[in-house]
């Protein structure tokens, strides 16, 4: 960089001296020249003059004399350009001068001259020539010559303090080339590393200069630019963490499908949507990553309009989980067409719809069944074709009992309904639970013995109290015995046994019943949800009875959990805890 | 197969539609089964029937998979493991083709069995059929995945079932000889319980040919040459 620059400056300053000099040597080298010889000239002409041919008999010691004053060589030439003397050399051996240049131009003109280059002399010569005139007619000629010598010598000189100068400039030149390359590098010098420093994404200064051309606003505007990037990639950052934090902290799952249609990015809520049910999804199709036909429809119809399209997809076989999915599209770097996939988890949503419509049906058909019942037994009485006052006695019983139990199940839903909107009102009482035992088992007793169940009672002793509703736990203890006496075959056990644990006591109801299957187990609690649905209701249940303990278990504070195996029993276990401060 | 880069990137997009169309194909299989299987063990004729005119579009899918494996044999003429690839793709759309024609015949057998009342309480057969539709996915995740793992736990859940259907055959076996009423309603049963099995096997040789595409080499046979 600084020797590029220095390079340029030094040879324009080279270039520029050289051709000055050539102009120079164009100009003023003939010129002095010219000059230097039209006064040799003038001085030789003065000495033509002196030649005085009226004594020709002096001609030889003339020219001599002449020769040694003007310092140049005399010749006399007749009219026919034979030599007839000369100051320096024998007639004899030179030949005739007529023809010569000067000799010529002086017979036309009346006077002659003439540069030429000597070769024996190895300079150049000036030669003039003036006719020597006798009434007007030429007689012959007089030439002077002399070398050069002086006027060669004299451009030598000239010449040589030219070169002198050039090179005294051309060091200068290189001097201020390097100053100046030095000082105007050194702050694009440092541009180019502070720009180069942010082209490999490091952190860098700004430019501090203390100059004040162009340089300077160069790098203020690098300055500015630099500030202004930072600004941009700050605000990026921003943008780009505020999104993943909305990304990553939203329940519902997103996934980014690039260009080739392959998962580029996966949401950490995935992961809870998708249950661990797939593998490692990251840079597969969504065919390859979920094998969803429903999802494959959706991304079809995507595909042909390329605009957002929703539906409702079933993820996962076991255990499947409903999700709402949306496809939009979006935009990526250079225009590539890649597709937003968001899921929402509806399962939840599902559920409860599904137990809404469940209760809205089970509830209907609950009331319908003991009217049905009713209606039927009074429509036969009013027909009058039974007189039997027995007859009409057992049907009335019927309906009492049909009637009671639409009443049972009126005051069961009462109950739950009270408890959820929280209107029912609990007194809290230190209570020991075996006193509620104890006052729960004669309520049971006949039915028990009925079907020669035994309850065995490990209750008996005094217990730590907890905070309670006697009358609520009474309901919770009374409708899961019943539940163990109901659903256990004649000739069983219902055995209750309590166990203190940190923080509470833990109640175990065990019977020795059908048991319930594992599946049945979570939905248990559920309104009017029975494991086998005919022959509960024919035993007299309501379908409320699990849900009340449940509810008020809650409100207890407390837990209720169902261990079972099918044909061996089941265990209700009750949690309650102790009374803390 | 993120690895295999050509030049052509049409090429890679072929490859990659047969694959597409070889999992949307390997998903309507598995989707027979389960409704075959579910039409059967909750006696519901009508999605039996819709598994039966599904089948349509599963050989539609084995059509039109093979000719443009086809193609691509004849265009690009590929090599090492694009060819075993292709090859692999074209075997496995056969075994999927012959897994939906089971799952029809499963269906139809269902469809005569809902309409008699029900010889025993279905305890096994979904065992096996759980164990089948778990083989069929774990083939196709193998294929998807290239996974070698996957592709030799199909090949040891082909032994478990072979066991149950031999378990299965034995239990209806005392049924028909108690009681000789319940023949026709045990080889029904035994039929349903034969096709799994026959699945079960489509299933391990779709195993085995992700294996040779994995690996170049044939894992075929071995059990017999061992024997």
């Amino acid at each position: 960089m600084k020797k590029n620059l220095f390079l340029k400056i030094f040879f324009s300053y080279l270039v520029i001296i050289t051709v000055s000099f050539f102009v120079l040597d164009l100009l003023i080298k003939d010129e002095i020249k010219k000059v230097l010889i039209s006064k040799v000239e003038a001085e030789l002409k003065a000495y033509v003059a002196l030649v005085d041919l009226q004594s020709l008999s002096e001609v030889s010691a003339q020219l001599n004399r002449i020769s040694q004053i003007s310092n140049s060589r005399v010749t006399l030439i007749d009219a026919s350009g034979s030599v007839l003397a000369d100051s320096e050399k024998e007639v004899k051996d030179l030949d005739n001068h007529l023809h010569r240049p000067e000799v010529q131009e002086s017979r036309v003109k009346g006077y002659g001259r003439s540069v030429r280059f000597s070769n024996s002399l190895n300079v150049d010569m000036l030669y003039i020539a003036a006719p020597v005139k006798r009434d007007n007619k030429i007689m012959g000629y007089i030439r002077l010559a002399r070398p050069l010598q002086d006027v060669k010598d004299f451009i030598e000189k000239v010449y040589q303090s030219i070169f002198v100068t050039i090179v005294i400039l051309a060091i200068i030149s290189l001097l201020t080339a390097l100053f100046i390359s030095y000082r105007l590098a050194a702050p694009i010098r440092l541009m180019e590393k502070v720009t180069r420093k942010l082209r490999q994404g490091q952190q860098a200064s700004a430019i501090l200069l203390h100059t004040s051309d162009e340089t300077r606003k160069l790098a203020d505007n690098i300055n500015y630019l630099v500030e202004e990037l930072k600004n941009q990639i700050r605000l990026a950052n921003e943008e780009k963490s505020k999104l993943m934090t909305a990304i990553t902290s939203i329940n519902e799952g997103v996934l980014i499908l690039n260009e080739e249609e392959k998962i580029e990015f996966i949401s950490p809520a995935i992961n809870n949507i998708l249950n661990q049910k797939y593998d490692n999804i990251f840079g597969k199709t969504l065919m390859e990553a979920l094998r969803n036909l429903e999802l494959l429809d959706l991304y079809k119809k995507f595909k042909e309009t390329r605009s957002a399209v929703s539906g409702e997809v079933t993820l996962g076989d076991a255990d499947p989980v409903i999700t709402k999915v949306s496809i939009s599209p979006f935009h990526g770097a250079n225009e590539s067409e890649k597709a937003m996939v968001v899921f929402h988890d509806i399962t939840r949503l599902r559920k409860l719809e599904m137990i809404r419509t469940d209760f809205v049906a089970n509830v209907t058909h609950e009331i319908r069944t003991p009217l049905t019942a009713i209606i039927g037994y009074l429509e036969t009485i009013k027909s009058g074709k039974v007189k039997n006052t027995e007859d009409i006695n057992k049907f009335v019983s019927i309906m009492l009992n049909q009637a009671q139990r639409l009443n049972r199940l009126v005051e069961d839903l009462m109950t739950i309904s009270k408890i959820e909107l929280g209107e029912m009102s609990f007194k809290h009482e230190d209570i020991d639970l075996s006193e509620v035992i104890g006052g729960v088992i004669p309520l049971l007793e006949r039915k028990a013995q009925e079907k020669k169940i035994k309850i065995i009672n490990g209750m008996t002793q005094r217990m730590k109290t907890i905070r309670g509703d006697k009358d609520r736990l009474m309901q919770i203890f009374v409708n899961i015995l019943d539940n163990a006496v109901k659903f256990t075959q004649e000739n069983g056990e219902v055995t209750i046994n309590a166990s203190e644990t940190k923080g509470g006591v833990i109640v175990d109801i065990t019977d020795t019943g059908t048991g319930i299957p594992k599946e049945e187990i979570q939905r248990l609690g559920e309104r009017f949800y029975r494991v086998d649905k005919t022959r509960s209701r024919d035993l007299g249940g309501t379908g409320l009875g699990l849900s009340i303990v449940k509810h008020l278990m809650v409100a207890h504070g407390g837990r209720m959990e169902i261990k079972s195996a099918l044909g061996r029993g089941t265990t209700v276990s009750l949690f309650f805890p102790y009374f803390q401060g | 197969m993120e690895e295999r880069r050509h030049t052509s990137s049409h090429y890679e997009k072929e490859l990659q539609e047969i694959k597409n169309d070889l999992i949307y194909m390997g998903t309507l299989t598995e989707k027979s089964i389960k409704m075959a299987m579910e039409s059967l063990t909750e006696r519901d004729s009508a999605l039996a029937q819709k598994v039966i005119s599904a089948d349509d579009e599963i050989d539609r899918c084995d059509a039109q998979l093979e000719e443009k494996c086809i193609r691509i044999l004849a265009l690009r003429q590929p090599t090492a493991i694009d060819l075993r690839f292709i090859t692999t793709a074209i075997k496995i759309t056969g075994h999927l083709e012959r897994i939906g024609d089971m799952a029809v015949n499963i269906a139809e057998k269902a469809i005569q069995l809902n309409e008699e009342p029900k010889l025993k309480p279905y305890i096994d057969l979904p065992r096996m059929s759980g164990m089948v539709i778990e083989m069929i996915r774990n083939s196709l995740d193998s294929f998807i995945n290239e996974n070698l793992e996957l592709a030799e736990k199909v090949r040891q859940q082909e032994q478990i079932v072979d066991d149950l259907n031999e378990q299965i055959f034995r239990e209806l076996l005392t049924f028909m000889l108690n009681d000789s009423k319940t023949i026709q309603r045990a080889i029904y049963i035994m039929q349903v319980s034969k096709n799994l099995e026959r699945i079960a096997d489509h299933s391990k040789g779709i195993a085995d040919m992700v294996t040779y595409m994995v690996t170049g080499e044939s894992v075929r046979h071995q059990e017999q040459s061992a024997d």
